[in-house]
């Protein structure tokens, strides 16, 4: 007892969280993502999920805050009922999904109904009323009757379950906290729907649903045991995967557009490849290195395939697909701002633009926005010429231009320094037969190529701060209020005296009262 | 043939009913600091609810948009002669064929500030208003051009209105604030939405099948859960809730529309089922053959009048797509190409030429003693007149078909007074039968019509 007092104390005492106003809640209607892993969590992975939804839009830089804040249009509704059909329709073709499904074998209305409740606490992460269920179970029994099978009724009633609100938004309004007056507080089975979409970005299975509806997860102890299986699980993987993927914007790599007469490595499938290294690099950091998020910059561990190595120039790790490798130490390439993921996506067709790079970095990865470039004015900038051979020549002509050097100023001399790497990620040492110069300053830290600059990106006293504020912003689902500074800036200095783990920071704002309080509706 | 179940004789969505005889949809109202706020805008007291404006000779008046991004080159673009006498520019020469029914409406400025580049000039143009801000992100602050008219004119159609993108795009079409109708851009799918198995041509009896009454109980059964929450969320999910519920309107109208007889036109056939590859290649997008491939199913959707109003997005604002024998991107090339922009210009006039195939392709399409054209009221335009500038003067504005003669064709107008373009909204607004009293807001407030365009 007294050895394991004296270890509780080793960890630095935490101060206890700032007290802060939650934001009121808002309906969130699923991602695409979202949609797509729910359909397979309820009825298996063999589903085939349709691909025409309505388009995720980011808000705030995250397509989950999108989803609170955009309106359906009348093509997306139809695009919901057409989608609740193909899916019914798999599920009773396939011997194996209707079995998982369908539970008794009478064939009639008693039997669909069953069915249906099922489905429906499932689908609609709460049991169902009787006056719902009544609803759905009659859409099934007229189907059945006008359409003479059983099957193709239960059809209807499944596709009613799909189209409902009830299913495409999560409905999380919060409750009286009994423990402290005037407060509210997410209800245990809605905590069970945020947990398994901020961990998993899906709907909560069987054993998290039930550890709402038991009550479970409006204490301390029932959130963590669930967090501690749900970060154990391979979920938990593709969770981590579609936080970066949001926060990166790596789903911009389906509309890649290179031109391979420049780049002859590009092809249609790069953009897929780049995101896949992206996103193995932040699942192997966060679960299986369990390591300091600021290693993402500076890390030459890469995850490669044979198309990534032969742009990077390095031996592919595996003649098939993807496997783990260590990037030389003299090749100037390391960490993400290395991959194509960024310097590809971050650039133009043709060439690179150091703006993009230094844009992405500052409002990206340090949370700092910049300001549109002013109207009405020249924004071109000299061609490729004896004058400007390079483009940091022709930038710095364009910077002479005072109304376009207060923002220039703050983004070009950053994504100068990866001109080294040209516009779809390859290594070039000349530009135009001009050794390039990718020296710069971030912040004030003078950094004299792409290798140094991945250390001051990492020692950067805003990266840890913002990724902190931006996995807050996506586990809660909205655009933090100032009055929720003060919270933000607790876990963030958690994080910290984790080492950066970003496990250790799921945890902790999976534990966060701003995860776990609301405010009153907004009228 | 099948008898008709009695599940098809349910009720027939009671839209106008529900909406007091006013604009078939929700219009959404202005959302500030997160909240819904009801804005004394003109634009919610434009419209007297009437139905689209027939032609004399019987045929509805339609609209259509055909939007591409970056803008223009002005000086490339402007013809040097006005009125009906008005000659070819080099970036008007592709529309050459069908120039009688084009009418160049230069040197128009939208007024509103231009505070975010490409989108002010888009939201300026099309809504006739400045960007609201939900979350900090810019959004259009009201409908645009083709949703006002699609509010009025869209019910007696099977589809109110279609969007369409020539290439990967977002579109332009709003119903108001983080209200985007997104455009199929997949000619495929809008292929099978449009001609699919419920396409029934003229001659031919509606759809008969049981299965439609049954889809049509879902949706009550969607409008009730909908309701239900409606009475316990906050103002804002109110309205996202609302349009929700207007898509699923839409969509039992649909249902209740394939139905009845299709429309006895004699320009309506089902179009043959197109075996095209649209896949990049070397690594660029086949802008015009996708292009083609919409354009054509959009003409024949007005011939079939399955809509009277489309929305064509070539490209979007700020696309950065590699166009034929370009260097690099067209914004790329917008804002770094240097003077004379000969491939902006190159570009532009690609752009241009996939109008002209869409103009074409309705002036083939014969109806009466006239053409689909005729009977057509078509806005081109951009969101910046000069790509490199982002200027909002001398936008690219052209109206072509002239509504069954409410409008000017073959003429050159060009203002020296930097006239709002939201009187032009306004004209075509009013040139499909809507006695609209003003288009846009603030500096971007039209009361009067561009009387100069109109006939």
């Amino acid at each position: 007892m007294l050895l394991l007092l004296a270890c509780a104390t080793v960890d630095p005492v935490r101060e206890s969280a700032p007290v802060v106003e939650p934001a009121g809640p808002v309906l969130k209607r699923l991602t695409h993502a979202q949609y797509g892993n729910s359909i397979q969590s309820l009825f298996g992975d063999a589903v085939v999920v349709p691909d025409d939804i309505e388009p995720d839009a980011a808000s705030d830089g995250l397509l989950v805050i999108g989803g609170t804040v955009n309106s359906l249009s009348s093509l997306g509704v139809e695009q919901y009922e057409t989608a609740a059909f193909d899916v019914a329709d798999q599920v009773m073709a396939s011997d194996e999904l209707r079995t998982a499904l369908v539970s008794c074998d009478t064939a009639d209305d008693a039997c669909s109904r069953t069915v249906l409740q099922a489905l429906g606490r499932r689908a609609w992460r709460r049991p169902l009323s009787d006056a719902e269920l009544d609803r759905i179970a009659t859409i099934a029994s007229e189907a059945t009757a006008t359409l003479g099978s059983w099957d193709e009724g239960l059809t209807y009633g499944i596709a009613a379950l799909l189209e409902s609100p009830y299913f495409v938004y999560r409905v999380e309004l919060g409750e009286d906290d009994p423990d402290a007056p005037g407060e509210r507080r997410y209800t245990s089975l809605e905590m069970s729907t945020r947990l398994a979409y901020f961990l998993w970005n899906s709907t909560p299975d069987e054993e998290l649903i039930a550890a709402g509806e038991a009550g479970d997860l409006v204490t301390d102890a029932g959130i963590d045991a669930q967090v501690d299986r749900m970060l154990s699980d391979d979920r938990a993987r593709a969770g981590i995967r579609n936080f970066f993927n949001e926060m990166l914007t790596l789903y911009e790599l389906d509309d890649l557009s290179k031109d391979p007469t420049v780049y002859v490595h590009a092809s249609s499938s790069v953009g897929a490849s780049a995101r896949e290294e992206t996103l193995s690099l932040a699942e192997w950091l966060t679960f299986d290195d369990d390591g300091d998020y600021r290693d993402f910059f500076t890390t030459q561990t890469a995850f490669l395939d044979p198309k990534l190595a032969t742009i990077y120039r390095v031996p592919a790790p595996s003649m098939d697909g993807f496997a783990k490798t260590t990037l030389p130490a003299d090749g100037g390439r390391r960490g993400f701002l290395g991959e194509v993921s960024f310097l590809a996506l971050q650039a133009h067709p043709t060439s690179t633009s150091p703006t993009r790079r230094g844009k992405f970095i500052r409002e990206v990865l340090l949370c700092q926005p910049l300001s549109p470039p002013p109207a009405d004015v020249d924004t071109s900038i000299p061609e490729p010429s004896d004058g400007y051979p390079t483009m940091r020549d022709r930038l710095e002509e364009h910077m002479s231009n005072e109304g376009c050097a207060v923002c220039h100023v703050q983004t070009d001399p950053i994504g100068l320094g990866f001109e080294n790497f040209d516009g779809l990620g390859g290594w070039r040492d000349t530009e135009n037969g001009n050794t390039i110069d990718p020296s710069g300053d971030l912040d004030g830290v003078m950094f004299p190529d792409a290798w140094s600059l991945a250390s001051a990106v990492r020692a950067n006293s805003n990266l840890a701060p913002c990724f902190s504020r931006t996995l807050y912003q996506y586990a809660t689902g909205h655009a933090a209020s100032d009055a929720e500074d003060p919270l933000i800036d607790w876990h963030s200095a958690g994080f910290a005296d984790s080492g950066y783990r970003v496990q250790w920071l799921i945890r902790d704002i999976a534990a966060s009262s701003g995860f776990r309080r609301l405010g009153e509706v907004e009228q | 043939m099948k008898p008709v179940p009695p599940l098809l004789k349910r009720r027939l969505p009671g839209v106008r009913q529900q909406h007091g005889g006013f604009s078939r949809r929700t219009v959404l109202k202005g959302l500030f600091r997160g909240s819904v706020v009801a804005l004394s805008l003109p634009w919610l007291e434009i419209f007297a609810g009437r139905k689209a404006r027939a032609c004399d000779d019987g045929f509805p008046t339609r609209f259509g948009l055909f939007f591409w991004g970056n803008g223009n080159v002005p000086e490339y673009w402007v013809p040097g002669t006005e009125g009906y006498d008005w000659e070819l520019s080099e970036l008007l020469t592709p529309l050459s064929d069908v120039k009688a029914w084009v009418s160049v409406v230069s040197g128009m400025s939208v007024k509103l500030p231009n505070t975010e580049p490409h989108t002010s000039g888009a939201a300026g143009l099309l809504t006739g208003m400045g960007l609201d801000t939900v979350n900090d992100e810019y959004t259009f602050a009201g409908p645009t051009i083709d949703q006002l008219i699609a509010n009025e004119i869209g019910g007696d159609t099977i589809f109110p209105s279609i969007q369409t993108g020539g290439t990967d795009c977002d579109g332009q079409s709003w119903n108001g604030p983080s209200s985007r109708n997104y455009p199929e851009t997949d000619p495929y799918t809008l292929y099978e939405r449009l001609f699919g198995d419920t396409f029934r041509a003229p001659g031919e009896e509606g759809v008969v099948d049981p299965s439609l009454g049954l889809r049509q109980s879902i949706l009550d059964s969607v409008m009730e859960d909908i309701a239900a929450l409606q009475s316990r969320v906050g103002t804002a999910d109110k309205a996202r809730l609302e349009q929700h519920l207007d898509g699923v309107r839409d969509l039992e109208t649909r249902l209740a529309k394939l139905q009845e007889d299709p429309p006895d036109l004699a320009a309506c056939s089902q179009p043959p089922a197109f075996t095209a590859d649209f896949a990049d290649v070397d690594g660029r997008p086949q802008i015009s053959a996708r292009s083609r491939a919409m354009c054509d199913m959009i003409t024949m959707a007005l011939a079939c009048d399955q809509t009277r109003v489309f929305s064509h997005y070539l490209t979007d604002p700020v696309a950065d797509i590699l166009f034929p024998d370009a260097s690099a991107g067209h914004h790329s090339l917008t804002h770094d190409e240097p003077d004379p922009q000969t491939e902006v210009r190159m570009i532009t006039a690609d752009c241009v030429a996939e109008l002209a195939y869409l103009l074409t392709a309705m002036s083939n399409v014969v109806e009466g003693d006239a053409t689909l054209l005729d009977h057509c009221v078509v806005m081109a335009a951009s969101e910046v007149s000069q790509g490199r500038t982002h200027s909002l003067d001398d936008m690219p504005i052209l109206v072509a078909g002239g509504g069954c003669g409410a409008l000017k064709t073959g003429y050159h107008y060009r203002s020296y007074t930097q006239e709002n373009a939201s009187s032009v909204m306004l004209s075509v607004i009013r040139a499909m039968g809507i006695s609209a009293a003003s288009f846009g807001a603030d500096e971007g407030l039209a009361t009067d019509g561009l009387s100069d365009i109109e006939a």
